[in-house]
């Protein structure tokens, strides 16, 4: 088990801030942490990362207590936090050689560049980081966090600030590193679109306490919640039939809304509409699935 | 190498490599230099003007150490707080112990640059006078538990407020409270009150010493009390500085 | 009357006398050190030498001895403070025995160029005025202890230096 929170409470200056979160995260799991704002996900991930210490409830990281083994800890994850800060000063090949030698590691030129290509940052080597907008930072925040070969990495926002394209960039790098079924990844995210398309196991919290924690695809299925979209195709398509699991909501002229069910990938079942020719321009999700999940049950809170 | 050897040399890139740091480094030595430069239009300068010189420029530098020591500080943990890098360096295999001293040592470093740097002007202007020997020693001896204290208190009160304006206010105020006696004069410290400031303060005890040292050539015997005085300073400092990031929630 | 008047004359004529006498008790001698520079210049050593003598033929009690120096430049003539020139301005002797002398040596750091001069006074209890040594005069040569050779290339190259290292550093940033 890489994550494992049980009852944890918190209270900072009198006041509560976490009233029983709990959290479960094996290996190869991408699991999205969501909420309103003030829910208390990044007081969550405080706590998880050993910056704060519960007032009560127990929580492991891999197997560790996450804040008196919290050094260990550190040498086996790997977090962007929500507010990426470097020193500008530096370059981003200095700065991720002089981070790496925290962790006792030594990179040589070839192996920054390396780090650095894989968050798709293209930089000079003597550009400073304060010359850098806010989408570079956030993927050399990326690359830092990935820089220790982590067993577990924890993402607080981790596309804010991207363009559409480069959110695709991180959300294939996560994929890749998920696929790969040593890392765990635990996603904290108000954009439902990320969660859909990444993660296989949410947390949602509300008011400090989770309201609900399992499998994605389990919890739509249980709750009814199908995912919609409505697909832009440039032609009708060759094949119409639908994969199993799929149905057509509704046709208006060139826009297909879709209902690909609670089980399915929506990438998997692209793949599959374009194996049959359809030729596809534009997707939106549309609402229904996570988006009513969520809805659902942050509203059920505060109506009790 | 160990974190607090990695933190301190990113700490002391930052004031050898950034703009920002040169600029400091070049502001130091302007004003050094104006002070010099002032020296060679007045050629009425008995002996004891020039031992008064050498002295003046010690007191100088010592002010302009305390100065970069208390923005440095300031700036230590609240400014990496304010711009978001103290996260990442918490996140990272470190105990917050490293951190604190790896930031003294670049203080340390930062003094040590200064000190460096003030060399030649005191060469230049003390070299035909007396005692230049005794003022470089007293500089590093007596300068030294000064200016870090300076800094370590900046560091503790950055990790206190978690505001570098607010640490640097409250630095700032501290250093001008205790360089004020000597703005005063001689005159006004003969009082009960100012007899007592003079003696625990450690900037007039290191100013104080290098009066004695290099215009009334009295030995190092006579300094202890002073120097004392100064390890004081730089103990409870040290002391302030650690018991502060322990509390403070950083 | 003219008795009165005698009588008168022959006591003013003895306290005259004794005056005149009591003038003479203390001798005070001054010369220059043969160690002395030449031609003495700032921050030099000089040493005076000055023999006190009681030549009186009796013992002269308390008695206190001391160097003056006073500038003599045109314009600047004043009493100089030896509080920076010497650590060692007076000296004293409880009782001198008729005919005992004392030397006394009165060393000084050269701090200040100029025109001076030199002087030991003397007093002791009985005797109602000072009494001195005759004055030496000497003349100390300014010594540059501020060279603008040394002070205009650090004053001047410190500051460009850190300038074009903080340029080529803004300019590498570009």
């Amino acid at each position: 088990m890489l994550i494992e929170i049980d009852k944890l409470k918190l209270v900072l200056r009198g006041r509560q801030i976490l009233a029983g979160v709990n959290m479960h995260m094996q290996r190869g799991e991408i699991c999205g942490l969501l909420g309103p704002n003030g829910a208390g996900k990044s007081t969550t991930l405080s706590v998880l990362t050993g910056l704060r210490e519960a007032t009560s409830g127990s929580v492991l990281v891999l197997g560790m207590d996450a804040r008196s083994q919290r050094e260990e800890i550190h040498r086996q994850i790997g977090v962007l936090p929500e507010q990426a800060g470097f020193y500008d000063w530096m370059s981003a090949p200095d700065y991720l050689r002089w981070f790496a030698s925290l962790y006792g590691r030594r990179l040589t030129a070839a192996d920054t560049g390396q780090h650095l290509a894989r968050v798709g940052l293209d930089v000079k080597n003597n550009e400073p980081i304060g010359t850098y907008s806010r989408g570079m930072r956030q993927r050399l925040g990326l690359a830092r966090a990935l820089l220790n070969s982590p067993k577990l990495l924890v993402l607080d926002e981790p596309t804010n600030g991207l363009d559409p394209r480069g959110r695709r960039e991180i959300h294939d790098v996560l994929l890749g590193l998920s696929q790969q079924g040593d890392v765990g990844i635990l996603l904290c995210t108000h954009l439902l679109d990320d969660v859909d398309r990444l993660c296989n196991r949410i947390g949602i919290l509300h008011q400090g306490k989770t309201i609900v924690e399992g499998n994605l695809a389990e919890l739509l299925a249980t709750l009814q919640a199908g995912r919609r979209y409505r697909l832009h195709l440039l032609s009708p398509p060759r094949d119409a039939a639908l994969p199993p699991g799929v149905r057509l909501i509704a046709k208006r002229g060139e826009w297909w809304h879709l209902d690909i069910g609670a089980v399915a990938s929506p990438d998997a079942v692209w793949r599959a509409l374009l194996d049959r020719g359809w030729v596809i321009a534009e997707i939106h999700a549309e609402g229904g699935g996570l988006e009513d999940l969520y809805l659902k049950l942050t509203m059920t809170e505060v109506a009790a | 190498m160990s974190p607090i050897s990695l933190i301190a040399r990113k700490e002391s890139g930052e004031l050898l490599k950034s703009g920002r740091g040169l600029a400091w480094l070049l502001a130091l030595s302007v004003i050094l230099s104006v002070l010099s430069l002032l020296l060679v239009s007045n050629t009425e300068l008995s002996l004891l003007d020039n031992a008064q010189v050498v002295y003046m420029v010690m007191g100088t530098i010592t002010a302009l150490g305390a100065l970069l020591a208390v923005v440095l500080g300031s700036d230590a943990i609240a400014g990496e707080k304010e711009r978001g890098s103290l996260v990442p360096l918490l996140l990272a295999p470190l105990s917050t112990s490293d951190i604190v001293l790896g930031k003294m040592g670049g203080q340390v470093v930062a003094w040590g640059v200064t000190y460096l740097l003030s060399l030649p002007y005191l060469w230049a202007v003390g070299s035909s006078g007396q005692n230049l020997f005794e003022a470089i020693a007293y500089l590093a001896l007596l300068g030294m538990p000064v200016v870090l204290g300076f800094g370590f208190y900046a560091l503790g009160l950055s990790a206190r407020f978690g505001s570098v304006r607010a640490a640097l206010i409250t630095a700032l105020i501290t250093l001008m409270l205790l360089a004020s006696p000597l703005l005063l004069g001689p005159g006004l410290r003969q009082s009960a009150i100012g007899k007592v400031f003079d003696a625990v303060n450690p900037f007039s005890a290191a100013v104080n010493s290098f009066d004695s040292v290099v215009i009334d050539s009295q030995p190092l015997s006579m300094q202890l009390g002073r120097f004392l005085v100064t390890l004081i300073w730089l103990v409870m400092t040290l002391w302030f500085a650690r018991r502060s990031v322990k509390i403070a929630e950083i | 009357m003219k008795g009165i008047t005698l009588c008168l004359g022959a006591c003013l004529l003895l306290i005259g006398s004794g005056a005149a006498w009591a003038a003479e008790r203390l001798e005070i001698t001054l010369v220059a050190d043969k160690t002395n520079p030449p031609s003495p210049q700032m921050g030099d050593h000089m040493k005076f030498v000055s023999v006190i003598r009681n030549n009186s033929t009796v013992a002269a009690q308390g008695v206190v001895a001391w160097i003056s120096l006073i500038q003599m430049d045109p314009g600047h003539e004043q009493p100089l403070d030896l509080e920076d020139w010497s650590a060692h301005k007076a000296v004293t002797r409880t009782s001198m025995a008729p005919g005992e002398q004392i030397t006394v040596e009165w060393p000084m750091r050269l701090i200040q160029a100029g025109d001076y001069r030199v002087v030991i006074s003397a007093v002791e209890r009985s005797t109602p005025h000072i009494v001195t040594s005759p004055f030496i005069d000497f003349h100390i040569k300014r010594k540059p202890v501020v060279e603008s050779q040394r002070i205009l290339p650090i004053a001047i190259g410190v500051p460009l230096i850190l300038g074009m290292l903080t340029l080529w550093r803004i300019r590498k940033r570009a």
